[in-house]
């Protein structure tokens, strides 16, 4: 399954994106999306930095912070690797 | 009554009733003025008890170990017991933040991010490579940059002043974080960064660069903004393309109101207030604080800065705080028009 990692936002708005493939089943994934989905917070951060994670056709705002240890290293990976879009 | 004692044949009763008149008419006068004036204007006129140089900085510097877990990030410097140190990026924020402080405190009075003390948070190496500072309503957090198109977000002190001043903007107006209300909290957070760094390096408008993180931006010819330029910090950049931001108001960038839009282009379209800044403090000469960035505080802590003011409102205010501070015949008035007019707002 491939998935897809964007970051946007920052006190320069760029925008980063990696691809990849995942031995995960549809199953696995959507548990993942429910547990990483960001929370709904009137206050917006300053300069923030956003995530959105996008399985099939289905783009979800994440939350970093709440990725599961099993997951830590997939997410590591996928924000070291990256890249911006012109 | 009092009218009729005015009018009273005994001089002494009559003296008495007009001049209780005219100070009845004062204190009307000044109730109404007082109630209406900003946060600096009672500064300058002595309301807001003198500060007198006693109070001090308050100010924790913490190490986040290259991890996002905030909580969890080490304690590298306290202002309490001023260690020695010798992470660079601790260092920037020490000497950026006493810069900041310094600034608000000894040009405006103001005691810290909420004119109250308040302990200014900094945490630096957070993330691995992260290329990205930013406030969260307590604090300020920086990364290390990636090391290929920026470098650590400590580098510059305009970007130290622009994070802590987020934080005067929340406890002053709360701009709105969107649209044009959101390109005008960007742009009071470059405006009062750039000034911080002018000050700290003894720039006047002349000598300055108008260059917001020069240093943060790998590569000589760039930065991640310019206020004198907007949409030329960076051009033909390998990995960036060009600057967007406009300069000018006809050139507005309609975005959405999402993550991805930059909640309606509030880092883009700041271009539009920053560069009327610079216009008007740049033809004002001298040192950008003493004459622009007076009114542009007095606009920040003015009370009738509404949540989702547009850029025309505080050109209106800039206008009205130019003539308070500087008479309506000043030409510092027309100078702060023509700042706005450049910009096409």
């Amino acid at each position: 399954m491939k998935i897809k990692l964007v970051r946007t936002g920052g006190f320069i708005p760029i925008t980063k994106a990696v691809e990849t493939e995942v031995n995960l089943t549809d199953q696995e994934l959507n548990k993942l999306l429910k547990i990483i989905k960001s929370g709904t917070s009137s206050y917006r951060v300053k300069d923030a930095n956003y995530y959105e994670l996008t399985v099939g056709k289905r783009s979800t705002s994440v939350d970093l912070e709440k990725v599961p240890d099993e997951y830590k290293a997939l997410f590591s990976k996928l924000k070291n690797d990256l890249r911006i879009i012109k | 009554m009092l009218k009729r004692l005015m009018e009273s044949d005994n001089k002494k009763v009559a003296d008495m009733a007009i001049n209780t008149n005219f100070r009845n008419y004062r204190f009307r006068n000044d109730r109404i003025f007082f109630h209406k004036a900003s946060l600096y204007e009672k500064t300058i006129l002595g309301l807001i008890a003198k500060q007198t140089g006693k109070q001090t900085m308050q100010m924790e510097v913490y190490d986040c170990k290259q991890k996002t877990d905030l909580t969890g990030a080490i304690l590298l410097w306290d202002s309490k017991k001023n260690q020695k140190i010798t992470s660079v990026a601790g260092k920037n924020v020490i000497k950026g933040g006493k810069a900041s402080w310094d600034f608000y405190w000894q040009l405006f009075g103001r005691n810290s991010i909420d004119n109250n003390g308040m302990l200014i948070r900094q945490y630096v190496h957070y993330d691995k490579g992260m290329d990205n500072a930013y406030w969260d309503g307590r604090r300020m957090v920086y990364g290390d940059g990636d090391g290929i198109v920026f470098t650590s977000f400590t580098s510059d002190i305009d970007v130290i002043g622009h994070e802590l001043t987020h934080g005067v903007t929340e406890h002053e107006s709360n701009l709105d974080y969107e649209k044009q209300a959101g390109a005008m909290n960007e742009s009071f957070s470059d405006i009062f960064g750039i000034m911080i760094k002018q000050r700290f390096n003894n720039q006047d408008v002349k000598k300055a660069s108008w260059l917001i993180g020069e240093k943060v931006m790998i590569g000589p010819k760039y930065a991640l903004r310019s206020m004198k330029a907007p949409g030329t910090a960076y051009i033909n950049h390998p990995e960036l393309g060009n600057d967007p931001q406009p300069p000018t108001m006809d050139k507005y960038q309609d975005l959405p109101n999402t993550q991805s839009g930059d909640w309606g282009g509030v880092h883009i379209n700041s271009g539009i207030p920053n560069f009327a800044f610079y216009v008007t403090a740049y033809n004002m000469g001298g040192y950008a604080w003493e004459k622009a960035g007076r009114i542009w505080y007095a606009v920040l802590t003015d009370s009738s800065l509404a949540q989702n003011a547009k850029f025309v409102d505080v050109k209106n205010l800039s206008i009205v705080h130019a003539e308070k501070i500087f008479g309506i015949n000043g030409s510092e008035v027309k100078t702060v028009k023509q700042g706005w007019s450049e910009a096409k707002v």
